[in-house]
């Protein structure tokens, strides 16, 4: 009984179209609608999530036809696996935790505009949970448009203020950016395979895996390259969006300024949204990437080296938030890591504790700003601990998670990724090593900074007036941080793999449940088969216990820790990060990255642009007026054929008539 | 399956209705001259076009004149080539219902329009009966199924014309348009019969399929080709293709708008109907090529001229009567693309694109000469300027104009745009690819002029005239017949697979 899954994402639909149209009159300015709206969604998804479970994998991908032609048919389509029943309950969970908590952050704090707030939340929910169940790439590449359309309206949601503004059209610009490429892509597979449908028979990750491992059929190539070469391409292609939307290096700029919006909506973007989308397309479409190594290798390649850039720059902010937003980076970065180190089941467990332990993170900072009127700088905060237990137990536990440490969430989807990555780096992948490496190196710098905004938000004295008298916050704030803290703390727990190892018990929920109740081309079973053949990415397994990677892992992210409660859990913390000199300056200004990105945009591309222009403008524009001028100048004469004089016409029609004997006369030999 | 069978002769029902609404115009008016008892005269005009659409619509889905349904109707003897029987003088099939369907719908249009244009003149119940004498004339043109019906059919919708344009009697526009259109239509007219009596004098027959029979093999060929390109000129005057268009622009400018909607919409398909049925059954183009009457390129050059003339001279236009009435001259050379690609592999969808668009067209343009018709009530002016605001005090006139300008442009999602794209297509398919370029190009340019009038009414500041347009003084009837045809345009796309199908299954009937 899947016939009502397309209400999961039609209802935030309707939410939005009611707090559009009517949300100036309802109570709370319609809040209730979405909140009553996320709450259906969300059983909704509960009940898909059951159904799943008891063996049904629900596979429609023609729900409605758009475009019938001959070859190649656009349709729309739901698909619900076992990865996207996990993706709809945390979409829906989290927005309708964000609803509830946007009572006490928008509501309370008395802003104004709150119909079009509840209005592009419903709309950016419906966008999400859509392109979470999309049945093929073209529809989910449609939704991921919109997720963004959505982002940008929500970030830019205090629009009067210029920042906010400028921070819009930088996301929107970036992540457009990264998504040329994914539409070259979508195109790309539809014109080699006619189909963009991601699982059944006859869906393109299936064609492509029996032409490259099975041998049957074949795939029209372009560019004279071979099949697993323009598998590559075509996967990188579509890498392209997911590197825009996830923030992955280089087009990680825009996610700190989108701290522009209200902090529920970065709490929405940064778990559960706009950001997950890219990673969650790589989950997605697993199987078409598990048929090329270098593909992978470039996934995680980019994810170690994000997750390791962004940690470091993430030592030296002093806005909480922004310590939030290269958090966010870091952890999409391993991510990436794990799903191109071949760990499905690694990357989508991080992708469902990350979920929940940073929108946790950001509800909690939404609930410090609270505290703190309104302050952001955690150099004016300090001892809220005592003052605001709720907030500050249950960002602890969301730092603990964050940071890794054991028996947090964070820890075992992290361990995991790590694991995977040294796993197949010491079998045949070396560039995994260097994956690891950095992903390593990033757990330190990550239990360091995010102790040091603990320390320097919640311990010590308080170094403010506002500190010192905080403004209390409301169970509309509280009840989300406790549902979210309780699952930060536990929900790792659904595949502690070292553990199952252990005790060799099956304790490995995660693992069977993305494994489905059935094998099915996107089951975990069929990936790792993938993995590991010789045709597809051929990654070979070195047999070496997780325990010691795992320790590693954890010791870091303690010593991290442990440096941070060193230098700032003391009464009066001073900022040591200035000791740094010249590379605090480089960090401060994020290793450059948006001067040279400004650099190429004004440098180069508005140079370029300028001569185009120029071009556009004499050549074009003066082909385009020429011809213009010649038809309406010839239009003035045809006019002017048109004399009012009655006999004119009769002789011009006739003349004309005569024209035309002569012509077909000629033609057809009349006169010979 | 009927309850009972009617007669064969009751296929011509639709022009029975028509002429019969008309001499009941007549009897009112002989009773009382000078009547203007407006609601009954124009209320008595409508439901004749009104019975004729629907008992037309009826027999459509009946599948009356279906070969495949209730078969072909044939009427008023036969006629017989060496001992070959053909059918009679007049023919009901899918084509000719399909275009009564237009006249009808148009006829209803203009006549529920007319009841407000024609507030405080003189002479209505004559207006109203010429009117519907027209409409008779136009449906008996799409049945016709001899040269001498033809002809016979052709001067009952001309004549009434002449009369109807120039019915503002003490406007001298209105007048001279009248005069200039007869005297042109005269001298068509003689090409005209001129055409048929060579043909006939060739072929010893007027009955299109015996034409067709006799035609093959003959030795003369310079008579026939001679007498096939006048028969093709009169038909041209008819559809106002260039170089027999000069009447229409002067004709749409001068008659009352109304009847400008009822000549360049109705008139003009039934000058096509005839075009196509007797191009198609009287010289089928692959005797004809064989013979060295090659009247597909005539048709070409006259598409290709009359497209090209028709957008280039409705650009410079400064009054918006005057483009749409070039414009409609443009709009006949892509319906000609209809019979000039027609020697391609898929000659019946290109044939029945051209039956489409001219359905489209029937109700996009009359529309559009609505609400010309409209202004012209309002007395607001008659060129691009004039227009300027009027969304501001018209919103819903001016969105519907928004909807027939868009649509004659082409643009998606109106009725317009499918029309256009598959005879586009259809011609590039049937390798005509430079055909469906030029039609390309033009309907770009088309854009260029279309856009000027939405610009003027929803862009522009208000001039003094517009605001003087009161609110409370909203004429019903030509609301009504705006509104109608904004909803068929707009309906017609999503709707478009019945009047495609239709079409086609029309066209390929007259194909071999």
């Amino acid at each position: 009984m899947f016939e009502y899954a397309p209400a999961i994402a039609l209802l935030p639909f309707v939410s939005f179209l009611v707090a559009l149209s009517v949300g100036n009159y309802m109570p709370k300015k319609g809040a209730f609608a979405g909140i009553v709206a996320m709450g259906g969604s969300l059983l909704l998804s509960v009940w898909a999530f059951l159904r799943v479970s008891g063996g049904e994998v629900y596979n429609a991908p023609d729900l409605y036809t758009w475009v019938a032609a001959e070859e190649i048919t656009l349709q729309f389509g739901i698909l619900i696996d076992p990865l996207s029943a996990m993706m709809l309950i945390i979409v829906s969970l989290v927005s309708l935790l964000v609803h509830v908590f946007s009572l006490g952050y928008m509501n309370d704090e008395g802003e104004t505009g709150l119909p079009r707030y509840y209005a592009e939340l419903g709309l950016f929910s419906f966008s999400m949970l859509a392109f979470v169940y999309a049945s093929n790439l073209l529809m989910a590449f449609m939704f991921f448009e919109l997720v963004g359309l959505c982002s940008y309206l929500l970030i830019g949601f205090w629009f009067r203020t210029e920042s906010a503004a400028s921070a819009a059209k930088k996301a929107f610009l970036v992540t457009r950016f990264g998504d040329y490429f994914f539409l070259i892509g979508v195109v790309g597979i539809i014109a080699t395979f006619g189909t963009a449908q991601f699982a059944g028979e006859g869906s393109f990750p299936v064609l492509a895996e029996h032409a490259l491992v099975g041998g049957e059929g074949s795939i029209d190539t372009f560019l004279g390259l071979g099949e697993q070469a323009w598998v590559t391409v075509l996967g990188l292609l579509v890498l392209g969006g997911v590197i825009g939307k996830s923030a992955q290096f280089p087009l990680h700029t825009w996610l700190p300024d989108a701290m522009e919006g209200p902090t529920t909506v970065s709490a929405l973007i940064h778990a559960a949204t706009m950001v997950a989308a890219g990673v969650y397309l790589v989950a997605r479409m697993f199987g078409f990437y598990a048929l090329s190594p270098t593909a992978l290798g470039i996934i995680a390649f980019v994810g170690g080296f994000t997750a390791l850039f962004a940690a470091t720059m993430g030592v030296v902010k002093d806005d909480i938030k922004r310590v939030l937003a290269y958090s966010t980076i870091s952890q999409y970065g391993y991510m990436m890591l794990g799903l191109g180190a071949g760990g499905f089941v690694a990357g989508s467990f991080h992708l469902m504790n990350h979920a929940f332990f940073k929108a946790l993170l950001f509800l909690g900072s939404g609930s410090v700003i609270i505290l703190m009127h309104h302050e952001q700088d955690m150099w004016k905060m300090g001892g809220l601990k005592d003052k605001a237990p709720v907030t500050y137990y249950t960002f602890l536990a969301g730092s603990l998670a964050l940071a890794g440490i054991i028996p947090f969430s964070g820890f075992w989807s992290k361990d995991e990724i790590l694991f995977e990555a040294l796993h197949y780096g010491l079998g045949n992948q070396p560039l995994l090593l260097g994956a690891y490496a950095m992903g390593l190196i990033a757990v330190f710098f990550t239990g360091f900074y995010t102790f040091r905004m603990v320390f320097l938000t919640f311990h010590g004295e308080p170094r403010s007036d506002d500190a010192r008298d905080p403004h209390p916050v409301g169970w509309s704030v509280k009840i989300p941080l406790v549902v979210l803290g309780l699952l930060a703390t536990f929900i790792g727990f659904v595949n502690m793999v070292p553990v199952a190892e252990l005790l060799n018990a099956d304790i490995e929920f995660l693992h069977q449940w993305l494994d489905g109740p059935e094998e099915t081309i996107t089951s975990v079973h069929h990936y790792e088969e993938l993995l590991h053949n010789e045709n597809a990415a051929h990654y070979v397994a070195s047999d070496i216990g997780p325990y010691l990677p795992g320790a590693l892992s954890l010791a870091l992210a303690l010593a991290g820790a442990g440096l941070a409660h060193k230098l700032y859990n003391v009464p009066d913390p001073e900022p040591h990060t200035e000791k740094l000199g010249s590379i605090r300056t480089l960090l401060k200004h994020n290793y450059y990255q948006d001067e040279y990105q400004v650099w190429l945009a004004e440098g180069v591309t508005q140079p370029i642009a300028r001569a185009a222009n120029k071009f556009d403008q004499t050549v074009v524009d003066g082909a385009v007026n020429g011809i213009s001028s010649v038809s309406l100048g010839s239009g003035q004469r045809v006019k002017r054929i048109q004399t009012g004089i009655v006999t004119n016409y009769a002789a011009l029609l006739t003349l004309g008539l005569v024209a035309l004997l002569v012509v077909v006369g000629l033609y057809g030999g009349w006169f010979v | 399956m009927a309850l009972f069978e009617l007669p064969e002769w009751a296929a011509l029902a639709p022009t029975f209705v028509l002429a019969a609404t008309s001499l009941a115009l007549l009897v009112i008016d002989s009773i009382d001259p000078d009547s203007t008892n407006r609601p009954m005269l124009a209320g008595t005009a409508t439901t004749g076009a009104l019975l004729a659409l629907a008992v037309t619509g009826w027999y459509l889905v009946a599948g009356v004149g279906d070969p495949n349904g209730r078969g072909i109707v044939s009427l008023f003897g036969t006629a017989q080539v060496d001992g070959t029987v053909f059918g009679g003088q007049l023919v009901v099939d899918q084509m000719s219902l399909l275009f009564t369907f237009i006249f009808a719908s148009v006829t209803a249009m203009v006549t529920v329009a007319s009841y407000d244009y024609l507030r405080g003149h003189s002479y209505q119940a004559e207006y109203y009966s010429l009117v519907m004498l027209a409409a008779t004339g136009m449906s008996l043109m799409a049945s016709a199924a001899s040269l001498a019906t033809v002809f016979v059919s052709f001067e009952l919708l001309s004549l009434s014309s002449y009369a109807l344009v120039a019915f503002l009697k003490k406007n001298r526009g209105s007048v001279e348009a009248g005069l200039k259109y007869f005297l042109i239509g005269a001298l068509s007219s003689a090409v005209f019969v001129y055409g048929i009596s060579l043909v006939y004098a060739v072929t010893g027959s007027l009955q299109l399929a015996a034409v067709a029979q006799a035609a093959a093999g003959t030795e003369l060929v310079g008579v026939l080709g001679l007498g096939v390109i006048l028969v093709l000129g009169g038909i041209a005057f008819k559809t106002a293709v260039v170089p027999f268009h000069f009447w229409a622009p002067e004709a749409y400018e001068g008659a009352p708008a109304p009847i400008s909607a009822f000549l360049s919409s109705a008139s003009k398909a039934a000058g096509f109907v005839v075009a196509f049925r007797v191009f198609t059954l009287a010289f089928p183009f692959e005797t004809f090529l064989d013979l060295g009457v090659d009247w597909v390129l005539a048709v070409q050059i006259l598409a290709v001229v009359t497209m090209t003339l028709g957008n280039f001279a409705a650009a410079t236009q400064t009054e918006v009567k005057r483009m749409l009435a070039y414009s409609s001259v443009g709009h006949a050379g892509y319906a000609l693309i209809g019979l000039a690609a027609i020697t391609g592999s898929n000659s019946e969808i290109v044939l029945g694109a051209g039956m489409m668009h001219l359905v489209v067209y029937g109700f996009m343009n009359t529309g559009a000469f609505l609400f010309v018709a409209l202004v012209e009530y309002w007395d607001v002016g008659r060129t691009f300027e004039d227009y300027n605001g009027l969304a501001t005090r018209a919103p819903v006139a001016s969105l519907a104009m928004t909807v027939f300008m868009f649509s004659l442009a082409g643009l998606p999602p109106f009725g317009g745009f499918a029309s256009k794209y598959i005879l586009f297509m259809g011609a590039v398919n049937a390798g005509f690819w430079w055909l469906a370029a030029v039609g390309a190009v033009n309907s770009a340019l088309s854009l260029y002029y279309y856009s000027r009038v939405v610009k003027a009414l929803w862009f522009e500041d208000p001039s003094d005239d517009v605001g003087k347009v009161g609110i409370a003084n909203q004429p019903v009837g030509l609301y009504a017949a705006i509104l109608f045809a904004a909803v068929a345009t707009v309906a017609l796309l999503p709707a478009f697979g019945p009047v495609s199908d239709t079409a086609v299954s029309a066209a390929s009937s007259l194909l071999p």
